[in-house]
Parts: structure tokens; sequence; C-alpha cells
């Protein structure tokens, strides 16, 4: 393998202790842990020997055969013949399946392949010629969801691993969908040896992202846990992503008392006389401890050192008083990006930005994202699809200058400027202004 | 102290109106040279309103003139990052921001239609884009794409440029020189439909961003790499161009062809006076309602006690009580403080409180107006389409001994 080559945040080849996320038969993805020597088991869709996998590239397709696997070329996609069949003489509640279930169970259980048992269904049917050329795709495709045993290894990507946890439980990951998470990262401006401030409670969506993008290139990335661990939190997500060590390197973490800077963390009594030590545990004990302090240590001095190239907040926590705490530790022209499910508390928080000089252009977006199903003549937007991927609030930080003074004629100018030829942004911003606050201008 | 809300007041609204942006050529997309201070010889960008940016290079010696403003090149270096400067004529100030990106794209000189955010986000999500990946966009356009592609995979990556308009290529190769993206973009000037990328089994990407997207796409597929799951991205605005697109892309053995728009949807959002229920309302009406009953009752009951006796004391005490036949509304407005001294005390203790009741909200609202609330929608007209992004995978290629073989191979490991 061309390794060196290759973006190292992560194998390009499964490995053994990876855990794969692969597309079952049904299109649901299932996250499993593959071990060498260990059986994988896909539930109804069977199981094989883990050491089948391991090596094989990601994206690849096989069939489960006697607990063997059979790789299968990719599908391509088949023209549909255009036939003068319509649904005209269809009708439901018709009986037209003479095989019974049984007969099925029998034929699964003699081992007979899903597009046997497939090629007898339809032709039992009694009406399956009837039926458009469309209309018989989508029958074989829904019969193979059912009897099918292929299934699919879907490559750790940032996307894939991103769009399997808000399949399997958007909550978790605060509503981040891809096109949220890819944006978020985007105007953070998340690159290789970046410094970073997160805060993460999207079961580590958002570090996984900041990590990949900074690519294991010694940078710090500090995020906050509600309790202080010793190693970095163990994000879920993370470990869908199968990162290397390298990769990880960069992440620390600190619990929201540590980050004030006049608190002093409880730790074990720096000189104890050694005589007064009795025995070796308590020695590893006070050692262990000692660590854990210096490390707590290092990563608050980190944090006070400041400088940081951007914030990004994705928390459940009050978004100004986060800002509050870290706004200090970000440096000028930082971007300053919080996440939220809720467009109200964005909206609050922005009203709170908007009157403050440190932040600049505070703006609130939503993403919106739409798939379509691509078939030869069969092209539309998915039927079902997620309603929603979350708010985006985004400003940079900027140092005020009190004796700056604004352009007077501008100013007067403005209310019949915003009406006539300016952005609907800026009419916002003059109306937001008080009319008291405008006379108050005048007196100066 | 007073003077703060209005400064506050003004540099919100000059945020909007005017920044600039300074650009190091050496460091701003790979974050080397990672200083916080604008250094001499550095670029600058400028932004008129919240769209509009514009870019300069901080010379020594040379003069930034605007209707924001008169400032030195010279007076910024050594500023931080993020600073607010005043014009030297004291009337206007700028903002001076560490160049990424996305500000480029906003300040960027527009050769052609260019991406935007959502959609530069997406596609690098989805084409795995990272530090060390290796890359082709065709074509180059104004560069919008190409500088976040740099930006994501840095000095270890690599950034295969193709423009087939020679102007812009050469306009392109000027920007990223002065960017300091020279070793991370080789852009050749050259026509990818016709002539191919002349890479071979090299790339882990490809972004096409072409008329005619389905005449590069063989030459796309020798230029990826087959030993691993590759990707590209076709960027179309009609579904016409799609629909070929998927055709070529499916005859060339690509998989796992998925198509996607994606859009921002900005929000406004306003401080509005916290919103009145009707049964508040409806509680005003009937108060309103009742002072005016009794007023009128009062009133009669004044009629009468003059009639009866003229010249008695009441009626002195109660001037206002419809001697001079005022119409109801204006005895309202005048009489209650007055009549509630004077009025006998069962009248006394209603009235006051009906008043007192009537009077408070008033009160409340000249003097502190109601809470407001943050509300947000939709602003009203926004881009409601930029381009279809179809997707493809690129698989290695099946091995070449039979399925049969993989297996007893896997069993051997086993």
């Amino acid at each position: 393998m061309s390794a060196s080559t290759d973006s190292n945040t992560r194998t390009s080849t499964i490995q053994s202790g990876n855990t794969i996320i692969f597309r079952l038969p049904n299109g649901d993805p299932k996250g499993v842990k593959i071990d060498k020597g260990s059986t994988v088991s896909l539930g109804r869709f069977g199981a094989f020997h883990a050491n089948e996998l391991i090596n094989e590239p990601f994206g690849r397709s096989y069939d489960i055969v006697d607990k063997k696997l059979i790789l299968i070329p990719p599908r391509s996609l088949a023209e549909v013949e255009d036939t003068d069949a319509t649904n005209e003489y269809i009708n439901d509640g018709e009986f037209v399946q003479p095989l019974t279930l049984g007969e099925i169970q029998t034929l699964k259980q003699s081992g007979a392949h899903a597009s046997e048992i497939i090629k007898m269904q339809i032709e039992q049917h009694a009406n399956y010629s009837l039926k458009t050329e469309y209309s018989k795709e989508k029958y074989k495709k829904r019969k193979e969801a059912k009897y099918s045993k292929t299934f699919t290894t879907i490559e750790p990507t940032l996307f894939n691993v991103c769009e399997y946890w808000f399949q399997k439980d958007p909550a978790r990951i605060r509503d981040i969908r891809i096109d949220a998470l890819s944006q978020i990262l985007n105007m953070a401006n998340i690159r290789p040896g970046g410094r970073y401030l997160a805060v993460d409670d999207a079961s580590g969506l958002i570090v996984s992202g900041i990590l990949e993008r900074m690519g294991g290139k010694a940078a710090a990335l500090l995020t906050w846990t509600y309790f202080t661990t010793e190693s970095p939190p163990a994000y879920p997500v993370m470990v869908t992503m199968n990162f290397t060590s390298e990769t990880v390197a960069p992440l620390s973490s600190l619990n929201w008392a540590a980050t004030d800077q006049n608190y002093t963390p409880v730790g074990p009594p720096i000189d104890i006389p050694s005589e007064k030590i009795k025995s070796d545990r308590q020695k590893s004990r006070l050692d262990k401890r000692k660590a854990a302090i210096d490390l707590l240590n290092s990563t608050r001095e980190e944090l006070f050192a400041g400088e940081f190239d951007a914030l990004i907040v994705a928390s459940e926590n009050e978004p100004y008083s986060i800002l509050e705490a870290l706004i200090p530790f970000v440096a000028g022209s930082g971007s300053i990006v919080v996440q939220s499910p809720y467009g109200q508390i964005l909206s609050d928080l922005h009203t709170k930005l908007r009157a403050l000089p440190g932040y600049l252009c505070p703006s609130v977006t939503e993403v919106w994202l739409r798939r379509y199903q691509i078939l030869p003549g069969r092209t539309h937007p998915t039927m079902n699809t997620s309603g929603t991927g979350g708010f985006i609030l985004h400003a940079i930080k900027v140092y005020n200058d009190e004796s700056a003074n604004a352009i007077t004629s501008h100013r007067r100018q403005k209310p019949s400027a915003n009406t006539s030829n300016t952005s609907g942004k800026i009419i916002i911003v003059a109306d937001e202004a008080d009319a008291s606050m405008g006379d108050a201008d005048e007196s100066v | 102290m007073r003077i703060r809300p209005i400064a506050k007041f003004w540099s919100a609204f000059l945020k909007i109106c005017f920044e600039i942006l300074c650009i190091v050529p050496i460091s701003w997309i790979c974050g080397r040279g990672h200083s916080n201070f604008i250094a001499t010889s550095t670029t600058i960008t400028g932004l008129q309103t919240r769209e509009i940016v514009q870019s300069l290079v901080v010379t020594p010696g040379k003069d930034f003139n605007s209707k924001f403003g008169h400032y030195r090149h010279s007076d910024l270096i050594g500023m931080p990052y993020g600073s607010k400067v005043g014009s030297r004529t004291g009337k206007g100030f700028i903002h001076v921001l560490r160049p990424t990106p996305e500000l480029w794209t906003m300040a960027l000189p527009h050769r052609t239609q260019i991406l935007y955010i959502a959609d530069i986000s997406f596609i690098i999500s989805y084409l795995d884009i990272r530090r060390g990946s290796r890359v082709i966009e065709a074509g180059t356009g104004s560069g919008s794409f190409s500088h976040s592609v740099a930006r994501s995979i840095g000095p270890s990556g690599h950034l295969w440029s193709y423009e087939f308009h020679e102007a812009r290529a050469k306009k392109a190769r000027e920007e990223f020189a002065q960017h300091g993206m020279s070793d991370i973009v080789t852009l050749t000037h050259q026509n990818v439909c016709k002539d191919g990328f002349n890479l071979t089994d090299a790339v882990d990407s490809v972004f096409l961003d072409l008329p005619a997207p389905w005449d590069a796409v063989e030459h796309a597929k020798q230029a990826l790499r087959k030993d691993r799951t590759t990707r590209i991205c076709c960027f179309s605005p009609c579904m016409e161009q799609v629909l070929r697109t998927v055709s070529a892309l499916n005859d060339a053995g690509f998989s796992d062809i998925t198509m996607y728009e994606t859009l921002v949807r900005p929000h406004d959002v306003a401080q509005v006076p916290a919103l009145q229920s009707i049964t508040e309302v409806a509680e005003k009406l009937k108060k309103a309602e009742g002072v005016r009953e009794i007023k009128r009752l009062q009133q009669i009951a004044a009629g009468q006690r003059s009639r009866e006796n003229p010249h008695g004391e009441k009626r002195k005490r109660n001037e206002v009580g419809g001697h001079d036949e005022l119409p109801v509304a204006a005895v309202e407005d005048s009489g209650s403080g007055k009549r509630l001294k004077t009025d006998d005390e069962m009248d006394d203790a209603q009235d006051a409180d009906v008043s007192r009741s009537l009077d408070e909200p008033s009160a409340q609202a000249a003097c502190a107006p109601p809470p407001k609330i943050s509300v947000s929608k939709a602003i009203p007209e926004v881009r409601g389409h930029t381009s279809y992004l179809t997707f493809a995978a690129l698989l290695p290629p099946m091995p070449p001994a039979l399925p049969k073989d993989t297996n007893s191979q896997g069993e051997q490991t086993s």
C-alpha cells in the first residue's frame, strides 16, 4: 500500500480492532467491531469470519454464503425499458402469490440464493407480467432487501460516520447533519496545524471532525467535559472514526471549574517526605494523582496562553456563558461558531452578541439539504428526508477601539440608503438601532 | 460611561459596513509563520459591506483611501489581527482580519460564477478531502473552491487545478502565488475534456465544475488511484447535465452514484416587544368599559345631586362632574386624580381601584417599554439554487482471482 502518501488519520484498509459500519441488505447501517479470529454477526443476514475482511479495502460488497464471503462487483445502474404496461388491471387484495411462507422458509434453509427465491416468487406471481417495468424493479428491490445477504463495508470518512450517527440517533449528535458539520468546520477554518477550542456535547462528532481536519499535525484541541478525566474523553463517535493514536494526540480536556483562572486544583501534597510513604502502592497512587494534576495544569496553561484559532460550541449549556468564559483565549480575528438544533437559542445569543463590540458580524444560518434518487428515468428528490440539520451562529472575534469613530455623513444618509440600495442585512442593523440610542448619539 | 452604548451601536453598524482583512502571503492557508501580528509586505482585503470585500497588499508607504476613511498601510503593521483601526481623519474605521478561504470567497474578484460555503464545505466532506489529500479540480474559475481545498489538504497534500481560459488561468496563478499556495497548487492551462489531466493513478478525488463534465469522466477515471476507493463530484446547475453525467459515470464503472442540493438559509434576527395575549387585551377592554360605566353613573349622580341641591358643597368640589358637559373621554383624562379625594367612601374605593389598574400599565408603558423578545425568520429573498452535486465512487478493481480463491485465502489466515 502507498500508506506513506495517504492521509494518516486512519488506515486505508480494514484492520483488526476497527469498528466498521456495514450497510445491510435492507439499507440500514450497523457498526461492528472487527477483531482478528472472531466471528462477525449481522443478525438475520448471517455471520462470517472477521479475518476475511482484514486488509480488504473499504467500500466493497460481499455475499454471505456458508459463513464465507464472496466478493461481488459494484452495482451499476440499469436502464429500465419503457413498455405499454400500466397498473390498469392490478387490484389490491388479489391473491397473487401461491408460494407460501413455509415454502420460502424451506427454500432459505436449503441454502437457496436470494436471487433463486426471488426468481421463483416472480415466476409464480399471478400479476407480475402486468406490472410496469418500474414496478417490477421496485418489487425485486423489495424482495432483495428481504432475502439478500449482500452487505457493503462503509469507509469511515467523516461524511459516512456523520450520516451513520444521524440515521442511528440524531439526538445524540445534537441533530448535526453532515452539511451542518461541514459548514461548521469550514467556518471555523479548521486546518492542519491549527489550535482550537471545542465544546462538544454531540458525542464527539465535532471533535472528530476537527481532529480529522487537523490530520494529526501537532497542535492543540481543547475540549470541555463535565468531569475532569485523566485521559481525553471517550467519545462514541470517535470510535467509529478509527483514528490512529497520532490523530488523537492533540486532544485534551478540561472541566468548567478548571477553566477559571483563580481555581486551584485539589491535588496531593506536593512534598511528602519519602520516609512517610509506607508502601509501593501508596507511592504509585500518589504518582498517578500527581501525573493527573500535572496534566491538568499543563492543559490549563495551554488554555491560558490563549491565541486559539477558533472556538466551536455544540453544547447543552447556555451558549453565551460559554463564550464569555472562553472568548479571552481566542485570537483576534478568530472564528466563533455555535451550533444548536434550536433557532431560538441562537436568536437570543445573536441579540446579545450584536450589542457587543468584540463580536464582528454575528450571523444565524440554517442548513438545507436535499438528496435525490438517481435512477435512469426515475430521478427525483427522495420521498423521505431529514427535516432539519440545525442552526449555526458565526461571528469573528475583534478588538474594540473606543476612540475610532463612525463616519457622520454616512450615518446621516443611512435611513434613506437602506430603503433604496442596500442589502437586507443592513436594513436590519439600522432597524435594530433603538431610537433612543440614535438620539443619544446626536448629543455627543 | 455614557458613550459606551453609542460606540457599541455604531460599531455594530459599521462592522457591517466596512471591514478589512489582511493576508500574509506565505502563511495564510497553511498556517506557516503563524504570527498573530501583521507583518510588512502582506496582502489585505477590505470589505465594503458584509457581502462586498476587497483586497489589497500591505505595503509600507502606500495609502488606503475609501469613503470609509484614510489609512496608511504602515500604520497597520504590528497590529494584532482583529484590530479595529480608526481612520486618520478621525471619521470611519475598519477591522483588520486574518484571511481565511471563507473571507476570500467574499473578497475575491469574480471572473466566473463562484462556489459558496454550503457547496464547498459539503463537497470537501463528501470527497473526504483532508490533510495530505491529492485532489484535481477543473476548472479553476475564480479560485473560491481552490483556496478551501488548499487550506484543508495543507502542505502535505496537492491540488492539480485546470483552467481552459488563458487569462483566468494567469490571474488565478498570480493569486495562488500571492497567497503562498504555489507549492500546494499546480495550475495548468488546459482543456481537460479534450486533453485530460496528464495524471495516472495519482489522486484521491476529482471535482469537475465544467459545462460538459461527461466528457472528462474517462480522463478522471484514469487520474484516480485504483488501490482504494476514490470519489468524484460533478457540479452542474441543470438537471439535463446531471442525467448525462450520471450515465457517463455509470458507463465508466463508477458506483454509488448519488446527487444532492445544499443551501444556506440566512436568518434575520429581530427584537420585538413581547407579544400581548388576547386575554390581556380583553381585560383592558373590560376595565375601560367598567371605568366608562362608573363615570357615566357618576355623571348621572352628580347631575341629580346638582339638580336636588343646586348650591351645595359637593357640587363645588365635584366641578368636573358633568356640569360642563365634557365628553366622557375628556373626563377620564383629567378627572380621576381629583375625584378620588372628593368622592364618598364607596365610590372612592371602587373608582380608585379601577383607575389604578387602568393607570398602571400605561404608566409602565411610558417609562419602561414592554420586554422584548428575540425572534428570527428566514430572510425573504435567498439563493434558491446553486448547482446539483453529483457524486460517485470508484472502487478498487475486483481481484483477478476467482472469488473461491479469495475464500480459501481467508481460511488459511484464520
